[in-house]
């Protein structure tokens, strides 16, 4: 590879500053509660140990004059195992209170949203209104919801900074996340155990909506895809086996090995946030998907550019 | 002044061909030629694994770079981390102390020599097949962790994970015999008098870690075995896709992985508590405490290894009770750091490069310790595991406190092994620019890590502050590259240069410094009989010798 | 020395197998062993070789014992019969692997494949190692070497070769035992 300075892609949903510090729901505020007491303590510690060195190396240099000090008593050790035991014991009932608050163990609720994490994209699952989506996940703000957590290969981890902690997603495991987020909005994060190739690009996207909206967007997503103009393009994802690996509700293509394309065009972004949702680059995906996402699980069909071209307005008009 | 001779060295040794070198260094058994040996190694690996983060950091000085593949990327990363440990840190502490403990303990030898050389032998033939793996198909790219099912053939279908198993199978044993050696050798040879109370702390910890090595190293083993089984015999122990578990992997190798980490700062701990006695002029202050905190430390790393998987969902019990052994940690490590502060009060300080580096550590590793503190605590790893904030952490304690522990020792005893002093203005030198390189690299990523971005990514869109931060920690990054070039030619350039004339440069406490420098063949004709703990400064100083 | 470093590597070595062990517990609910060991493991053949391997120790126990006494030609004796009843375990083991092969039962077929022929595979590796450093020490005796009461060579090797039975044990109990009490 050549050595770019720079952006090569063009990346222009401009993710905004990501901070754990500004908590957006009500997990991350418990955590950042005990994350700032324990910033204090940390500071307070570390602190008392710097003075004590430059202390030392300013009073104690050999050729200065003997200044007569009388040995350290015992004294010196009951205070330094004392005061970091009282602070040690202090942190573990801040501790074992915050990780209840935050994740009650789990019985047996039904979750609101299924997340299954495939490398390298996002599925999400809505089983009471049975819509199926991908990469972009909708969740209603305001009120408690569960999101159960799976990984369809390798581990992948569920982090969203500003809704607070993290969960692995395990093969063979379920994991279950409790989440209150505050405030209606567009939230980012990453995936954040390293799950091979494309572990950098498979970024999370939380679209957060009031209680309509979010119904809003249920039901129009419940609905088949509507393709009343570009057949071509329809007849051409089919014979080009795009089918046996994508699901467009409502057509013949029903499977889930690839992310679910029913209303593509509805969304912003593309390919786990890696591109702007767009005409051109949906065409240049579909043309050479190695060239955009090296290592992605799709592989190149060598389509001649009228047939890419005709799939992707195909795939674009699905709203 | 008494003294009683020793024995020499054990009689039917294999003669070292001293004329011819090459065969010299293949054949020799002697506790100091293999000292030099793993320290030469270390150099080397530390070397390379340092080219891999130059690497590393020039990738990730821009957003959206494309000087690496992924699939690069992830190859180097993973030979980073498993380099600077197993064959870098592992060989350079070990090096040092089958080096220096019998010269501490007036012995003329290891227990095992045979078995010494062969320890080595066999840890350098595993780096070597490690390497081998990029001419061999692909180096391991799972990470130093190498969690399942990522590291299952059908994930990562290159050679690089079965080098990565057997080169590790390989280093492990090397390092459980090595450990084996070094506790006959502090049981069985001492020299009259040096009862466990006198002991050097350098070899008390010494001791400690080498327990701690034959404790940790088998489940290691155990899981590296399996993983090859399941790779080359297609067994089922973290296959997911067929009944395998990926959390058991996660067991077996922070039941190793946790220990490990302490393995690397144990020997660490001993040096330092040597240097500031030294060039503190004064004894240790609370030798009690130092040693048995050390203990402590041993026994309380074998119930922490969950804290790596906080976020697996292994339920708020479990998580509780190694969020407490891990918090608890911190009190006698800060024993021991108040203790080394103790130990400057009063004294007399000479700020040698060596003890530069020692206060330096007293600083580093303070901050590394609390943000690992930090992460003993469930919900604040909850947000931060697995991001920056986690690289930062053990770059603070790897660096900060293991590697400044091997510049310390490298600048406090090169004069004995080689009769020669590096230079220290360079030495100096060298110091500031590792110090603020190190720090720039590493204390940004704390900020990276609190703005949400993972580790092991190979590159990053541009996200705010994203690019600025990555791109002063990569400057960081090339400071510490021109430090080690400095060291280097410090290195080269006292090689080269004259011989010391005083025997004793430092004006040292323990006996290795009774033996010449660099020591013969046979480490001591006679030893001075020990009647405390710094038997060479009592040899100096008949008037005020110490009674403890 | 020699007996001080036999003890920390049989302490390793411990720690190895019960990790092993673990693993092999780890599988079992998954794997349903409880139903696999029913079907396809004998406890009795694995009983009687397992008190073979046992008298074994006991046979090795006399060795020391002669060679302490400095009865030299006993020794040699219970050397060789501990040999014998070594390799006769070996053989068991093998004939338990071939049935087992024979009825599909393979170490890339099922969590109890994979699991119990690592278990018991690492043991029987060990007491094939045991079994070479036995021939090894017997070979010197009979050249009249190691024959002076404080050579400490016979007293390191029956360490090392009773806590290769002492395993064993261990292994019985998980693998043919538990089941039935479970
Ligand atoms: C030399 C190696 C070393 C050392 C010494 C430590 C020391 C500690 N480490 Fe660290 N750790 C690593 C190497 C090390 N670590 C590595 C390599 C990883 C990452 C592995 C990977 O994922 O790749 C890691 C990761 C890691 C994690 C998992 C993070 C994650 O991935 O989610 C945790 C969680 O608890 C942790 C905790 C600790 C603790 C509590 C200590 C304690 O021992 C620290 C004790 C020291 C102090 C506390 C400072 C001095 C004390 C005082 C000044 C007294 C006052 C203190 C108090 C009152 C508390 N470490
Ligand atoms: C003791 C252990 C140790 C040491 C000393 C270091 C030293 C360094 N490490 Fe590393 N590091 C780890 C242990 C260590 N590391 C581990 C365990 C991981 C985790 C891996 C994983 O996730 O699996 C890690 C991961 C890690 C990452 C994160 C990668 C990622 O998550 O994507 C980064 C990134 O900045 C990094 C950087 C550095 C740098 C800049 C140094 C610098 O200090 C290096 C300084 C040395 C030099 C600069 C060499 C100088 C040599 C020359 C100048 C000669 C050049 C010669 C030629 C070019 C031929 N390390
Ligand atoms: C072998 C299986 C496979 C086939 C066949 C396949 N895809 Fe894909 N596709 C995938 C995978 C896997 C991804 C997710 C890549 C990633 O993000 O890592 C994907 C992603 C996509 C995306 C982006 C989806 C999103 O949410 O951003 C589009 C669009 C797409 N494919 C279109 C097509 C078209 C058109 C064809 C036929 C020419 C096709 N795919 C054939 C596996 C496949
Ligand atoms: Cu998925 Cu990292
Ligand atoms: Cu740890």
């Amino acid at each position: 590879m050549p050595f770019v300075w720079g952006n090569l892609l063009r990346v222009s949903p401009e993710i905004p500053l990501q901070s754990v510090l500004r908590s957006s729901s009500q997990q991350a505020e418990e955590i950042n509660r005990i994350t700032n007491y324990f910033f204090i303590a940390a500071g307070f510690i570390l602190l008392i140990v710097a003075l004590l060195t430059a202390y030392m190396l300013y009073k104690f240099r050999d050729g200065k004059k003997e200044t007569s000090t009388k040995p350290l008593s015992s004294k010196w050790e009951i205070a330094t195992i004392g005061v970091p035991s009282l602070l040690v014991a202090v942190f573990l009932y801040f501790n074992i209170k915050t990780i209840n608050l935050v994740e009650p163990e789990y019985k047996n609720e039904t979750p609101d949203v299924i997340i299954t994490a495939h490398q390298w994209w996002w599925e999400a699952n809505y089983p009471s209104a049975n819509v199926i989506t991908a990469n972009e996940i909708h969740l209603p703000a305001g009120k408690k919801i569960l999101l159960k957590l799976l990984a369809a290969d390798v581990i992948h981890d569920w982090w969203i900074p500003q809704f607070g902690n993290k969960m692995d997603m395990v093969p063979t495991q379920e994991n279950y996340l409790w989440l209150d987020i505050k405030h209606p909005g567009e939230y980012y994060g990453a995936c954040s155990e390293y799950c091979g190739a494309q572990h950098a690009h498979m970024r999370l996207k939380v679209i957060a909506q009031n209680e309509e909206d979010y119904n809003n967007w249920l039901q129009q997503h419940q609905r088949p895809a509507m393709n009343t103009t570009f057949e071509s393009g329809a007849q051409l994802f089919m014979t080009k086996t795009c089918g046996n690996c994508h699901r467009i509700g409502g057509t013949e293509a029903k499977a889930t090995i690839g992310p679910d394309l029913t209303h593509l065009g509805s969304r912003k972004t593309l390919l786990a946030g890696l591109l702007e949702n767009n005409i051109e680059n949906l065409t240049n995906w579909i043309k050479d998907p190695q060239q955009i996402k090296p290592g992605a699980y799709m592989p190149d069909f060598h389509l001649d550019d009228t047939t890419v071209k005709s799939i992707a307005a195909y795939l674009n008009n699905l709203k | 002044m008494k003294a009683i001779l020793l024995d020499s060295i054990e009689q039917d040794l294999p003669v070292a061909h001293r004329d011819r070198k090459i065969l010299y260094w293949l054949s020799t058994v002697d506790h100091k030629a293999i000292g030099k040996l793993y320290l030469l190694t270390a150099l080397l690996f530390f070397v390379i694994g340092g080219a891999e983060a130059l690497l590393m950091r020039t990738q990730l000085a821009v957003a959206s770079n494309h000087l690496l593949q992924p699939e690069a990327y992830d190859q180097i990363f993973t030979m980073h981390g498993v380099t600077m440990i197993f064959f870098v840190m592992m060989p350079a502490l070990l090096g040092l102390t089958v080096y220096f403990t019998p010269l501490m303990i007036g012995a003329n030898e290891m227990a095992f020599p045979r078995l010494n050389a062969f320890s080595f032998w066999i840890t350098f033939f595993g780096g070597l097949l490690l390497y081998f793996s990029f001419a061999a198909g692909g180096a391991p790219d799972a990470g130093w962790f190498n969690y399942a099912p990522l590291n299952e053939e059908h994930y990562s279908n290159s050679p690089g994970i079965n080098y990565y198993a057997i080169g590790l199978l390989l280093g492990g044993i090397g390092s459980v015999t090595t450990a084996i050696n070094i506790i006959v050798t502090i049981m069985k040879l001492r020299v009259k008098g040096m009862s466990l109370k006198r002991l050097p702390l350098f070899v008390w910890m010494a001791l400690v870690n080498s327990f701690l090595i034959i404790a940790a190293m088998p489940s290691l083993n155990a899981a590296l075995s399996m993983l090859l089984l399941d790779r080359v015999m297609e067994a089922h122990f973290f296959n997911t896709n067929a009944g395998g578990s990926a959390l058991l992997w996660q067991h077996l190798f922070w039941m190793f992985g946790h220990p490990e980490v302490y393995i690397l700062i144990l020997p660490a701990f001993g040096i330092y508590s040597e240097v500031f006695q030294v060039f503190s002029q004064k004894k240790i202050f609370g030798y009690v405490f130092v040693a048995a905190s050390t203990v402590a430390i041993g026994l309380l790393s074998f119930g922490v290894w969950v804290h790596h998987m906080f976020a697996a969902g292994l339920g708020n019990t479990v998580n509780s009770f190694f969020a407490a052994a891990s918090m608890l940690i911190g009190i006698p490590t800060g024993v021991k750091i108040f203790n080394w502060i103790g130990t400057m009060y009063g004294g007399k300080i000479r700020l040698t490069t060596s003890m530069m580096f020692a206060v330096a550590f007293l600083i580093e590793f303070t901050i590394g310790g609390l943000s690992g503190i930090g992460f003993s605590i469930v919900p604040i790893d909850w947000q931060l595991t697995d991001s920056y904030f986690v690289v930062a952490h053990l770059h603070y304690v790897f660096i900060g406190g293991s590697l400044f522990s091997v510049f310390a020792a490298l600048f406090y005893w090169f004069p004995k092994i080689t009769g020669r002093q590096l230079s220290e203005r360079l030495g100096k030198w060298f110091f500031w620019l590792f110090v603020i390189g190190f720090n720039l690299t590493f204390f940004l990523q704390h900020f990276l890590g609190l703005m949400g971005m993972p580790r092991r990514v190979y590159t990053y869109q541009d996200i705010p502050y994203y690019t600025l931060l990555n791109l002063l920690s990569s400057a960081g990054a090339y400071l510490m590259g021109a430090a080690v070039i400095v060291l280097l030619y410090n290195i080269y350039r006292t090689l080269k240069g004259e011989v010391m004339k005083d025997q004793d440069p430092w004006n040292a406490f323990t006996l290795e410094w009774y033996a010449d420098a660099p020591p013969g063949e046979r480490n001591f004709v006679d030893v001075p009989v020990v009647t405390s703990r710094r038997p060479f400064y009592d040899l100096k100083n008949p008037h005020d010798r110490d009674y403890d | 020395m020699n007996r001080l470093m036999m003890k920390l590597t049989i302490g390793s070595e411990a720690i190895f197998f019960l990790c092993l062990i673990v693993a092999y517990l780890y599988f079992w609910r998954s794997g349903n062993f409880q139903r696999e060991v029913a079907e396809h493991l004998s406890i009795k053949s694995a009983g009687i070789f397992t008190a073979i391997l046992l008298f074994s120790s006991f046979s090795f126990w006399q060795a020391e014992r002669n060679h302490a006494s400095e009865n030299y030609k006993a020794t040699k004796l219970w050397l060789i019969v501990t040999i014998i009843l070594g390799v006769i375990f070996l053989l068991g083991q093998g004939h338990e692997y071939y049935k087992l092969i024979q009825e599909n039962i393979l170490i890339s077929k099922s969590e109890f494949g994979s699991s119990f022929y690592t278990l018991t595979g690492f043991h029987g590796l060990h007491v094939l190692i045991g079994l070479i450093i036995l021939l090894i020490v017997l070979a010197l005796t009979m050249q009249g070497y190691l024959l002076n009461k404080n050579s400490s060579a016979i007293k390191t090797v029956g360490i090392y070769w009773h806590f290769v039975d002492a395993v064993w044990v261990f292994v019985f109990a998980t693998i043919y035992v538990l089941p039935y009490i479970l």
